[in-house]
């Protein structure tokens, strides 16, 4: 056994390797490049690149910089809202869906439609629908008297706009995984009861959301991760504006990198987005763990 | 690459053009080197299609082929940069909107034409487009004196797009001064059309770029004198704040709702639909306004160049594409690019360009008499306009000084901002990003 082990640690380390070999390439060393880049200035003279140390220069920058600001406000905010509208609808349908008997598949195709479809044709569509004078919103609402409004326009309406087109398209993803966890409960708690005559919503707030807690901590993780990193959206309907009223913290690291073409700059604000939603993953991750703690 | 259907009398008189451009060309490059298809990256715009048209007859009469990767406005761009900077481009020629010629010149990236070939000349009669296609590498700024980078191949610019129906209609002559043009978008105003549209949304060159033409016609500008090194910010001068009430009043009297998230596309789609009675439009969406697919008010539709200002000047801001040859090519291919673009800059070529409905480059040919053809009223525009064109930012930093006046003026025309303090928040923005790219700054003081 003693003659063994060090072909086993070889082993584990042998197999290991290639995996670790690709998290250096492929996440390691993107991040210490990102890093790197934070504290230089990139400029180009003929035709090379000069990456030039300015230290905490940018980072320190990134706290005072207004537009991005309002992209993390926003993006909070948006969060917040779209997820829990969505977390709610989600979980409601799946509901609905798990006790329906007849057209149950009909359903749940109906509902994940929006989920198949691509972003840029979700913004293509939503787009028309929003149009001030020919969208299809409008010509409903004035057909019952009601008068058009500049949907993404407007500073009060755009990110609420924004905000209900992310719960149409993301509210079959909660769907799907809550019906799946609703789908894996155990029948006999529930036939139990039945027996007792136990009400709907004691049933419901008793029994059903305890057990199914753990699936909705999960798709609240994933959901919220996802949120943060709204962008689509957000390029195809508003491009952040009017004003900052949906500036968004992705489309304000794509405006620096891509439009404005400062790398630097554009790599302090990424890895301070990268802390921010790290915080928020380990936050959510903590949260499930008290909760799996929690006696049943 | 798919090919329009020609008929064969008319491919003929494009075979017969194409080989007297053949012989009048003074560089006969091409056929030493089309081993290869000839590269080219070019927008999504709505002039490429004539753009590939025409480059069919290129590839006829020199037996050649032409590939072309063809990107939206932002796409290219980041294609181009990547091309440029990698160690061997995979175009042979780039195309790049006036806004970005700046940053590429500056960066080292193109190869002046007469390196490739001593030969090669710049015609007179090709359009200098406020000095854009030279450049003094030494001082790093545009000079007609200096190297010739590039050819224009869309010699887009703004024009003030009315409704001719609308204007005859209520008896209104065609305004000489933004004065005269506030009259008219008012008498015009209604419920049903709205009097006057500019590009409002905060985005990428849009309401900056439309912008422009009043802030220097009005006797503002952004910088003291950018050309000529002193990057002085003088954005937040008192004619600037003039031009920009002056817009804010006219969005808000005359203008179509929404006027915080009007993009061009959708200053088109209310031109077109009948929904708008004038508005300030580049040349390349002039198709669009004759299409029975596209629009609603087709012939009813004409062109003028902008009006004047209190200054009594005329500006129109530049928007055209120009080609130009990466420096990270072999020999040989910019070899084939600058053939390329030496017949591409031919006044018999330029007038085939006109003919399949793009601006063509020359000045000559804009003056020329085209025919009778109803889709060349836009030409005498064109050409009154293109001695009044200027390059609205004409410094690397660009896109970085666009960016910040797009949500200033954004913010001022959705009513979250007053006109004095946005142009003051512009000022000290550009002035801190000029003075962190290390550029002699500075800029007024503030406004009250």
């Amino acid at each position: 056994m003693a003659r063994r082990w060090p072909s086993l640690r070889l082993w584990r380390a042998g197999s290991l390797a290639p995996l670790v070999l690709f998290y250096v390439l492929l996440t390691l060393l993107p991040v210490l490049n990102l890093a790197a880049m934070s504290v230089s200035d990139v400029s180009w003279a003929a035709g090379r690149s000069h990456w030039s140390f300015v230290g905490a220069e940018h980072l320190a920058r990134v706290a005072d910089d207004a537009v991005y600001r309002a992209g993390v406000r926003n993006t909070a905010w948006f969060a917040a809202v779209s997820v829990s509208i969505q977390m709610l609808l989600g979980f409601t349908l799946a509901l609905l869906v798990s006790r329906t008997t007849r057209g149950s598949t009909l359903w749940r195709m109906v509902f994940l439609l929006p989920i198949l479809m691509p972003g840029i044709v979700i913004g293509a569509i939503w787009k028309l629908m929003y149009d001030a004078d020919f969208g299809v919103i409008n010509q409903v609402l004035a057909w019952f008297g009601a008068r058009a409004r500049d949907w993404t326009g407007s500073p009060e309406l755009a990110m609420a706009s924004i905000i209900a087109v992310d719960v149409w398209h993301w509210t079959p993803f909660v769907f799907l995984l809550m019906l799946a966890g609703l789908q894996s409960l155990p029948p006999e708690v529930f036939e139990a009861a039945r027996v007792d005559a136990t009400p709907w919503w004691r049933e419901l707030t008793r029994i059903t959301l305890p057990l199914m807690l753990p699936t909705i901590v999960v798709t609240l993780v994933f959901r919220s991760i996802m949120a943060f990193k709204v962008f689509d959206e957000i390029y195809l309907l508003t491009s952040g504006g009017p004003g900052t009223a949906t500036e968004v913290i992705s489309f304000s690291i794509y405006r620096t990198f891509f439009v404005q073409g400062r790398a630097g700059y554009g790599a302090a604000v990424s890895l301070v987005t990268m802390m921010l939603i790290a915080m928020v993953v380990v936050l959510a991750l903590n949260l499930q763990a008290r909760l799996a703690r929690r006696p049943a | 690459m798919t090919r329009p259907n020609r008929s064969q009398p008319q491919r003929r008189r494009w075979l017969l053009a194409g080989a007297a451009l053949a012989s009048g060309s003074p560089l006969r490059l091409w056929a030493q080197t089309a081993a290869q298809p000839l590269r080219i990256a070019v927008p999504q715009a709505p002039w490429y299609p004539s753009f590939e048209r025409l480059t069919t007859v290129f590839e006829r009469i020199h037996a050649a082929k032409v590939a072309f990767d063809v990107s939206p406005f932002t796409g290219l761009l980041e294609k181009t940069r990547n091309a440029v900077r990698s160690g061997q481009s995979p175009f042979d020629l780039i195309c790049i909107n006036s806004q970005f010629i700046p940053e590429f010149y500056a960066g080292g990236f193109l190869e002046p034409l007469a390196k490739i070939d001593p030969r090669f000349k710049l015609q007179p009669e090709v359009i200098a487009y406020d000095n854009t296609l030279r450049w003094d590498a030494v001082r790093k700024v545009f000079d007609a004196k200096g190297e010739v980078m590039a050819v224009p191949v869309n010699g887009n610019i703004q024009l003030l797009y009315y409704r001719a129906d609308l204007y005859a209609a209520k008896g209104l002559k065609v305004p000489r001064t933004w004065d005269e043009l506030a009259a008219n978008a008012r008498a015009l105003h209604g419920p049903d059309v709205a009097g006057f549209g500019l590009r409002g949304n905060r985005g990428f060159f849009e309401a900056s770029y439309d912008f422009y033409p009043l802030l220097a016609s009005f006797g503002g500008d952004i910088f003291r004198n950018a050309a000529g090194g002193d990057c002085t910010v003088v954005i937040n001068s008192p004619e600037a704040l003039k031009a920009l009430q002056f817009v804010q009043q006219l969005a808000k009297e005359a203008g179509p709702a929404g006027v915080g998230s009007l993009t061009q596309a959708r200053l088109i789609q209310l031109l077109t639909g009948g929904k708008l009675a004038q508005a300030v439009l580049v040349a390349a969406a002039w198709p669009q306004m004759d299409d029975p697919q596209r629009s609603a008010v087709v012939g009813k539709v004409n062109v003028a160049p902008l009006p004047a200002g209190p200054s009594g000047k005329v500006v129109t801001t530049l928007g055209h594409w120009i080609a130009a040859v990466p420096k990270n090519l072999p020999s040989e291919r910019k070899k084939a690019a600058l053939g390329y673009l030496d017949w591409f800059q031919q006044k018999a070529t330029q007038q085939q360009y006109r003919d399949t409905g793009a601006v063509p480059i020359r000045q000559d040919v804009l003056l020329a008499d085209p025919g009778p053809d109803p889709k060349y009223r836009l030409l005498p525009a064109v050409a009154a306009s293109s001695g009044n064109t200027r390059l609205m930012l004409p410094v690397p930093q660009a896109a970085e000084i666009a960016d910040a006046m797009e949500l200033q003026l954004n913010k001022v025309l959705v009513g979250e901002a007053q006109p004095a303090a946005a142009l003051n928040q512009m000022a000290r923005d550009i002035e801190a990003l000029m003075a962190r790219a290390g550029m002699k700054t500075g800029r007024l003081p503030d406004l009250r």
